[in-house]
């Protein structure tokens, strides 16, 4: 007897365990999203996740921000995350229940994933967004940037402008060459010269010989790194190149198994042989290889490298030892196009900037608070820090004029009292060009257009419709989106390892190199350039 | 009394086992984790013909089979150790140095390994160096050849404390007329350690192997994902942070379903052989 009502107990709770986990599969649509919608001084209350850059501060501190609230008549409760958002949205947008608004915290396939989970913007916008619709109206492409290839528009754009055409600069320690008697290099011989010179002398003159590092830089598939170089043979890089992805021609390329990459790989393996290249070059962080370049007070470790801007990469005590390079030649006899990465649409244009979701009650309010983003004056508010007292970001020069203010935290460079005082770019905004000429930029901006300014020839000639690339207008199905991403995960696993160890060994790459293209093509590479040509060939289409 | 850890397991443990229908189905967000269409064994298939399968299935058995190979006797011969020491001050020191690191959390252990092991200006990496024991040139947080044996030492020393205490606990239940009898007899203390400790903790040391060897493929995710690094990944790519890589940051639930459930089968073919294997040599079994 006892033990049958054991067994009984035990079925019951078997059971009673069964419906409960059977309730997870149902996504229960009622109780998601807010439910008391308004404060009682008459506000919509909303939920909103910020994806910010690990610098900036709490957002709820921002006065300008507080501003489009009160404009907009909403509260927001904010939920702010700084780090690892990659790997934390899969569980939170699988799991239904997102807050009404998301920032910077979607893309194009999670779009295709989540089908269903993320309203279309399109209808709210011809309704209630005057500023967003301005923005269509004077930049077309920015609507087709956003627009979905099922027609729908799940998350509004952002629009700069006034960022210059390429990311990164080359940079060289001219003290070290005047203190060595050498000349700024201008091909690639020159620089190995060079480099061998920064190795065996005292450049930083502080009497130990060992101390310099002649060249450091970013892992291949990263910006700042040596994958510019293959500028020198005639590749035409452009927006980034992630994951090695360029145009050349109009035809969809991956400069991965490029003949031009392997004899660039082989150039620098020769240097690295040499002992010219950190040690520590591919394992690491990128914190670290920041600090590096930053030296050790007024004495420069580092000879030759890449970067956004002198004052960012070394420091405002040694950046005025270092000189922008221009693009180098392979040879001096080389007659190969110098090309320089075209990343305009990269710097400029970003998608995706504010997704709302699908079951908020209150899309109104939520657009309404969009919209106050896209202000022109609002908008560089969220990327360089409020116009008032509080922020100090902007000063309003009352005719129409702004200025960028310098930090008011002297400890801070004006980039990182830019990221830390506002949304910076990771912000919903449109810079108008009518506004552009009548803004004053800080000195680092300034400084990085003064400095990008020896690459404009180079990026100029970039042909539109040939040579460009921007990934970011790209749109795939469902189906394209997956085989892009499981190819591509299969992709990056041999071609990770595969420049480190051609860098870091002695081993001859023009053996390896036909056995590697072929392992790379079949895993995967050969179906995405075809489906990449694929969604290339529509967006071209839409250019004229 | 038995009845809430059969109800907790029923809902925690068998419950969620659902879930594992995944792998056989095309995920789709709209209707749920059991919703999609079936798929068969599309993604087993697709994981068998990738170019990662032999690679990552190859990579996670090396790190294993080092691991349990050296990490397994690691704290037996350490609680052999401390169960000789005769004065208790000198014992719990001991013990509390030896167990306190397995409290640093694997983030804080790989940082610090990055530090104590960069080939610039790591200590370890500077001393190893010094006394010519490695090559001038290792890198030994890139080095392929260096990661398996940075990942099992590390591991032995985070973890070895904390596992002999298990071992310490058994050999504290040794009957002492048992010793008073061997010495007796005229064993010395390494015939007391082999006739006397060892087969009292042998029953311990097997029903241990036997549940470690369960575990075998589930290489640590967290260690294995932190210490990654492009000159690395050849020996450093395992199941779990392929899974990882597709599954989760591609967002290709199923197919990191499928891939997790295979780990999860090699795992229960292994356990069972264990103790197939231990309950016909030594009596001594799990089951």
């Amino acid at each position: 007897m006892r033990k049958k009502s054991i067994l009984a107990l035990v079925l019951a709770g078997c059971l009673a365990g069964l419906s409960l986990t059977g309730c997870s599969s149902k996504v229960n649509s009622s109780d998601v999203g807010n439910d008391s919608s308004n404060t009682p001084e008459g506000k919509t209350k909303l939920k909103a996740i910020i994806v910010k850059h690990s610098l900036t501060k709490d957002v709820t501190q921002m006065k300008w921000l507080a501003e489009i609230e009160e404009k907009a008549n909403v509260e927001i409760e904010w939920q702010q995350i700084s780090a690892d958002w990659d790997q934390k949205k899969s569980a939170l947008f699988a799991s239904g229940e997102i807050p009404d608004l998301l920032f910077n915290a979607t893309s194009n396939s999670d779009f295709v994933q989540f089908n269903g989970l993320f309203e279309d913007l399109g209808p709210l916008i011809e309704k209630d967004a005057p500023n967003i619709q301005k923005m269509f109206s004077e930049h077309p492409e920015l609507k087709t940037l956003a627009t979905q290839i099922d027609g729908k528009l799940y998350g509004t754009p952002r629009y700069k402008g006034i960022w210059p055409g390429s990311t990164a600069s080359m940079f060289i320690n001219k003290t070290w060459l005047d203190n060595l008697g050498l000349q700024v290099p201008t091909n690639w011989d020159e620089l190995e010269t060079v480099l061998l010179a920064f190795r065996d002398g005292d450049p930083n003159q502080n009497g130990d010989k060992t101390d310099e590092i002649p060249m450091d830089f970013n892992p291949i598939g990263w910006d700042f790194t040596p994958k510019l170089l293959l500028g020198s043979l005639g590749l035409p890089l452009s927006n980034g190149a992630s994951d090695g992805y360029f145009t050349e021609g109009a035809q969809v390329k991956n400069f991965y198994v490029d003949e031009r990459f392997k004899t660039l790989m082989q150039f620098l393996q020769k240097l690295y042989s040499q002992n010219l290249i950190s040690k520590e070059v591919v394992t690491q962080d990128y914190s670290k290889y920041q600090s590096v370049a930053r030296g050790n007070g007024a004495t420069a470790k580092v000879g030759f490298t890449w970067g956004w801007e002198t004052g960012d990469r070394f420091g405002n005590e040694l950046k005025d030892q270092y000189v922008t390079l221009p693009q180098l030649k392979q040879h001096a006899d080389s007659r190969d196009e110098l090309y320089w990465s075209n990343d305009y649409y990269y710097q400029n244009y970003g998608s995706n900037a504010v997704s709302v979701s699908a079951r908020s009650k209150n899309k109104e309010a939520a657009m309404r608070f969009i919209d106050g983003f896209y202000e022109p004056v609002v908008s560089l508010q969220v990327l360089f820090g409020g116009m008032n007292d509080t922020d100090k970001g902007i000063k309003d020069n009352g005719d129409g004029t702004y200025a960028i203010l310098p930090p008011a935290d002297a400890s801070l460079d004006p980039g990182s009292w830019k990221w830390t005082n506002s949304f910076a770019d990771n912000g919903p905004m449109y810079i108008a060009d009518a506004l552009k000429d009548k803004v004053t930029l800080g000195s680092d901006m300034q400084n990085v257009l003064k400095e990008k300014a020896v690459y404009d020839e180079l990026l100029n000639k970039a042909d539109e419709k040939s040579n460009v690339y921007p990934q970011n207008f790209m749109k795939y199905s469902t189906e394209d989106t997956n085989t892009l991403a499981m190819n591509q995960a299969n992709v990056n696993n041999i071609t990770d390892q595969k420049w480190a160890t051609w860098l870091t060994t002695k081993v001859d790459i023009e053996k390896e190199w036909a056995a590697y293209v072929a392992s790379v093509n079949s895993s995967g590479l050969e179906q995405n350039l075809q489906i990449r040509q694929k969604a290339y060939d529509e967006y071209l289409s839409t250019l004229k | 009394m038995v009845l809430p850890a059969v109800i907790y397991i029923a809902i925690f443990c068998y419950g969620p086992m659902y879930g594992i229908q995944l792998a056989f189905r095309e995920f789709d967000f709209s209707k749920g984790l059991t919703g999609g269409e079936w798929a068969g064994l599309k993604y087993f298939e697709q994981y068998f013909n990738s170019p990662m399968f032999w690679p990552t299935l190859r990579n996670t058995f090396i790190i294993a089979f080092f691991s349990i190979l050296l990490g397994f006797p690691m704290p037996i011969l350490l609680a052999l150790v401390v169960n000789s020491i005769r004065s208790n001050r000198r014992k719990r020191i001991l013990q509390t140095t030896v167990y306190m690191p397995y409290f640093i959390s694997t983030v804080v252990l790989v940082a610090l390994l990055q530090i104590m092991l960069s080939p610039t200006t790591g200590l370890i990496d500077g001393f190893l160096k010094a006394l010519h024991l490695i090559p001038a040139d290792t890198n030994l947080i890139g080095d392929p050849g260096a990661f398996v044996p940075v990942y099992v030492i590390s591991a032995i020393w985070q973890a070895c404390g904390w596992n002999s205490i298990i071992f310490i606990a058994a050999l504290s239940s040794v009957d002492a007329q048992q010793y008073d009898a061997a010495r007796i007899d005229g064993a010395n203390r390494w015939q007391t350690v082999w006739h006397v400790e060892i087969p009292a903790i042998l029953p311990t040391i097997i029903i241990l192997l036997i549940m470690n060897m369960g575990s075998i493929l589930s290489v640590g995710f967290e260690k294995t994902f932190l210490m990654q690094n492009s000159l690395n990944k050849p020996v450093s790519e395992v199941i779990s942070t392929y899974v990882f890589n597709v599954g989760v940051k591609s967002n290709q639930f199923s197919f990191g379903s499928a891939v997790g459930l295979f780990n999860t089968l090699i795992n229960f073919t292994f356990l069972m052989l264990a103790n197939a294997l231990a309950k016909k040599t030594s009596k001594i079994s799990l089951m």
